[in-house]
Parts: structure tokens; sequence; C-alpha cells
């Protein structure tokens, strides 16, 4: 009786285990994901606080002045999920819930969205003041890399 | 050892009795939040103007074709469906002093105590200059579900720092305050009685200016309202009304790390309770020292909170302490609470504890020695009702276990357990008291919450 409640336990644990492992390796296969901005940008590197604030809609202004505007993508796209995992250790939910925070409070509204890196790319390209994220082999020479958030 | 009610009446076939207990419950009543009749007249009052600027604001900043900037209406909105079951059928359980009703007597399962759902428009007329209406439909004072105006203002952002808003905003009193409508925005099914009741709900119509500074990796947001508000309390109780409230709240980021500081000034008036002060005056001085003691005609709230959250990203703490002071009925309380959780993946565990206590529970009222023969009865029934209404100053403790599981996008299920005490003589934050009900005694709570959010 006692060993078999014990072994139902240690199978629970093993379950969790598991779950666990699955859920971070399917995190790790997301390609890398770089924040840019177009090729017409003054800007040429942020570090990642500075990231960080801007894409949590802390900033929209550079040290230097100038403005800066963030761009998500859809939210569903793996890119987004990726990207504000390793930027802000926050998961889409948690995202959520910070957006739903600010706009519920009548304090600010989320960036604007595209529907696929494709179309960030062209979107970023086109505007000297945006800036988002698309996988890094897609980076081509219209936009320029300004930031990684890998560890 | 069982102590009971000293009076056993039904408060439901007692108007009076249900009236004090009631309005007594109300606590700080300092709450400013106004019903469907007055909202229309501030909807107009706000908005007609705003839109009125729109056209003008909009011909004078056009944007360049590759910024085609924020829409200038989004919609959006949230809403929480819940179920409460109460182990105790001889009193409600609620989650805010202005609902009438709750689970454990009225109802076994309750879906008032958390259910709500709430629009949102935002519109965006310039990158400056923008207005917000939120409406929300929730169990209020008369049990309905009628819409109510929650936030209502215009916004002048003169800086990306540096913002004026004019209508009807939400006090940032509590760490939680301005958003404890938006389950899905916390862990929790409901931010914790203990310390909500303080300042129960807490919109102001006014002024409020908010100023943000940046040093290195920390950035301070201060805060600074004015303004009041007039509150219906329950079918009979009339309204309260909140003058010349202004408070100051400051909110400290630091990466993972929030504080907030709020003191919160408001000039009180509950009319509830006139008629039974009245009768007290009655009795001479001595009758008269009690009333202004205890009533509420025009007396000073100080509010002081605060709040600390640390959320890394995996787990997450939450605590805050709260005072509140003043000088009728309802006295002087303070509170606090500590929570956490843990996040494993889409399921997150937490823990929750809060408590909260009153300086003054009884008091001995008229010295019956001094009061004509004729009139004992009456003053001892006085001195009776006196105590009733001081018992329901909360003194209680709540343990929480819970866990919230994001289980699809945008919505969340929530399943939580509180263990409450009540202090000795105290019925806690409960309401709706039944003969029989024990003072000092415990309660089990089962929530089930969904939060949805669009």
């Amino acid at each position: 009786m006692v060993s078999e409640r014990a072994s139902a336990r240690t199978d629970r644990i093993r379950l969790l285990v598991v779950g666990l492992a699955l859920s971070l390796a399917s995190h790790a296969a997301v390609a890398d994901v770089v924040a840019v901005v177009s090729a017409k940008s003054t800007i040429t590197t942020l570090s990642k606080s500075q990231l960080a604030d801007i894409f949590l809609g802390k900033v929209s202004r550079l040290p230097n002045g100038a403005r800066v505007v963030a761009i998500d993508q859809a939210e569903d796209a793996p890119a987004r999920a990726e990207f504000y995992l390793k930027l802000a250790d926050r998961s889409a939910p948690q995202m959520k819930a910070y957006w739903s925070k600010i706009i519920f409070t009548g304090r600010g509204q989320p960036p604007e969205e595209v529907h696929s890196s494709a179309d960030m790319k062209k979107r970023i390209a086109a505007d000297p003041a945006a800036i988002g994220y698309i996988e890094e082999s897609l980076v081509d020479d219209s936009v320029r890399v300004v930031g990684r958030v890998q560890e | 050892m069982r102590t009971l009610l000293s009076h056993g009446e039904n408060p439901k076939k007692h108007p009076r009795r249900r009236y004090i207990a009631r309005s007594a419950g109300l606590q700080q009543a300092t709450s400013h939040r106004v019903y469907a009749y007055r909202t229309h007249k501030l909807i107009a009052a706000v908005l007609i103007p705003a839109l009125g600027c729109a056209a003008v604001v909009n011909a004078d900043e056009s944007m360049s074709p590759a910024d085609p900037g924020p829409p200038l209406f989004s919609f959006s909105g949230f809403g929480t469906l819940g179920e409460v079951h109460s182990n105790d059928d001889r009193a409600d359980f609620t989650s805010s002093l202005f609902k009438p009703t709750g689970a454990g007597y009225t109802h076994s399962w309750s879906a008032d105590v958390d259910s709500l759902i709430a629009g949102q428009v935002t519109a965006t007329f310039s990158p400056k200059f923008s207005a917000v209406l939120q409406v929300i439909s929730e169990q209020s004072y008369n049990n309905t579900y009628t819409p109510q105006v929650e936030w209502a203002n215009i916004k002048y952002q003169f800086t990306p720092d540096f913002s004026i808003r004019a209508g009807r905003t939400v006090l940032p009193c509590f760490f939680l305050s301005d958003t404890r409508n938006v389950g899905y925005t916390y862990a929790w099914v409901r931010p914790p009685v203990e310390v909500y009741h303080l300042l129960p709900v807490a919109t102001s119509d006014g002024l409020d200016v908010s100023y943000r500074s940046h040093l290195g990796e920390l950035a301070d947001t201060i805060q600074l309202n004015a303004g009041g508000d007039t509150t219906h309390l329950t079918d009979n109780g009339g309204d309260s009304k909140a003058r010349h409230s202004w408070g100051v709240s400051d909110t400290a980021e630091l990466g993972a790390l929030t504080v907030r500081v709020t003191y919160q000034y408001t000039n009180l008036t509950v009319p509830a309770l006139d008629s039974f002060f009245g009768e007290l005056r009655q009795f001479g001085p001595q009758g008269a020292a009690i009333a202004d003691r205890y009533d509420a005609d025009h007396k000073p709230n100080r509010f002081f909170d605060i709040g600390a959250g640390y959320d890394p990203g995996a787990w997450f703490l939450m605590t805050e302490w709260a005072y509140s002071q003043t000088n009728s009925f309802v006295t002087q309380s303070s509170a606090w609470d500590v929570g956490g959780g843990y996040r494993l993946g889409k399921l997150t565990p937490y823990v929750l504890f809060a408590r909260t206590k009153a300086d003054k529970l009884s008091d001995p009222g008229l010295d019956l020695s001094s009061v004509p023969a004729v009139l004992v009865g009456h003053a001892i029934g006085l001195n009776a009702e006196l105590n009733s209404i001081l018992s329901t100053n909360p003194v209680q403790s709540t343990g929480s276990i819970g866990a919230r599981w994001d289980f699809v996008k945008n919505c969340d299920l929530k399943l939580q357990l509180d263990h409450t005490r009540l202090g000795a003589g105290s019925s806690g934050t409960l309401i709706n008291i039944q003969p029989g009900f024990r003072l000092g005694g415990t309660l089990d709570l089962f929530s089930a919450a969904v939060d949805f959010v669009w």
C-alpha cells in the first residue's frame, strides 16, 4: 500500500520533470531572434536593458533624443514568444498581463503589430524610427542588427 | 466556546438592523464610486469636448506616411466568471463592501462575489492627446448588474514622462487597486479582502498629474490626485460623500522590483447612521460626546499604504501594509499581506497570507447610572446598537493556497482555498450576519474563477 503510493508519487514527479524538460526544449528549438532597425536609422547598438525599456513601453526616446517606435510580431509568432522570454523573462501570458495592466489603467497601448517576420522587415526598413525583431537568419542589408537578447 | 450575537433578529426582517449592519460594514466609505444615474452626465462632460477637439488636433499634428501611428480608437475588455462556496451559512462572504450579498447565507455557491465584465475604448487623437472610457458590469449596491463607469478621463501627455488627466480615475491607493478588477493581471482569485476593505473602491472625479523620472536603471513615477465623489450606499443607506480628497503616490521600479507608497486624504460624511447618533445626542453632554466620537460627519480620513512586488519571471513575491485612521465608527485599522508563487510553465501555484485589525470593537457607551430611570431601557438598547456597529470593524486573518493555470491564450483558470480566522468579538469582513453566527469563529472558502482579456 505504502510502496504503491510512493511509486505513484515518483511517477508523478517523473512526469513533472519530463514536462519541464520538454517545455524548456521547445524554447531552445527556436532560432536566435535579434533586434533590428532600418539600415537608414542612426542607431547602431542597444543594450538589453535599453531594449527592454523600449519594448515594455517605458521609453519612447533614446538618450540622444531620437524617437523610437517598437513594433511587435503577431501574438502567436514564435519569434515574439522567444524575444520576450529572453528579453524580460516573461512568457506570452505574462506579457499579456503586463500590457493589460497598462491598457486598463489608461496608461498606454501595446506596440503596433505586424503579421510576419517578412512584414516586420518591410515595416522596419521603411521607417528610421521603428525597431523590431526577427530571426537572425532573415537579416539582410535593409535592416541593421542593434541588439541580441540571448544570455 | 460559542459566542452568540447579542441581537438575534434576522436583518432581512428588520430593515433598520440591516441598514446599520450594511452601513457599518461599509467601513471606510471613503470610496467614491458613483452609479449609473450620475455617469451619463460625466461621460458627456468628458468625452464630448474630447471628441470635439479630435478633428482640430489631428489636423494640427499630421503624421508622416511611414508612421501611421496608433489607431484612433482601440477597443478592449476583460472579465471574470467566478464561483465561491463558503462553509458558513450564517453570513455572507463578499469581495467588496459595496456588494449586498455573497457566498454563505444568501447563496451556498455565489457567482456575484468575483464575476464581472468590462469594456474599454481608448481614443488616441494624437500622440499627446487621448481619452479612455471603461464601463464595468458587476453586482452593485442594489443587487443589479447595471453598468458603471470606472474610468472616464482625457489625458494630455506634455512629454513622454509628464501627463495630466481630467475626469474619473481609480485612485492608486493599494498596490493592486487600479487593476484590482482585471483578474488576469495577478495570480490570486481576488486581492485579499483584509487589506483591500480598508478603502474598498476608490475612483475619484478630479485631476491627476503624473511625472516620471529616470535615475540610471531606476524609474520613479510620482502621481498627485485631487477630487472627490459621492458614493451611493445600499438601498436605504443614502449617499456618502468624500470631499476635498487629495493624495500622492510614488512608484519606484528597478528591474524586477516595484515599490509603491501612497498617502490619501479624504473628508468623509456617511449619513447612514445619523438617526442613531441623533438619538444618542438626546442623552445630554455624555450622549453628544459619544456621538461626536463615532459619527461620520465631515471627518478627516487618512490612509497610508506601502507595497512591494518582486517578479524576476519564474517566481514572484508581493507584500503590502496599509493603515487607515478616522475619528468615526470605522475608527482606525491596519492590514498587511504577503504572498508569492512559482511559475511551472502554464501552472502557477501560490500562497497568500493576509491580516487586518481594528482598534475599537466595543465601547461602554452611555453611563446608565446617570440616565433617568425611565430612559434606562432605551439607553441599554443604544449601547447594544453602538457595540454591534463597532463589532463589524473587521479583525481577521486568512491563509490561502491556490493555483493559476494559463490554459488557453488570454484566459486563465484559478482555484483557491481560503481559511479565515475571525478575531475575538468580530464578524470580520462578513455581511448579512444571521442569528447563531459565531463571532470570532473560522471560515473556509473555495473559489474557482476564469479570467479573460481581449
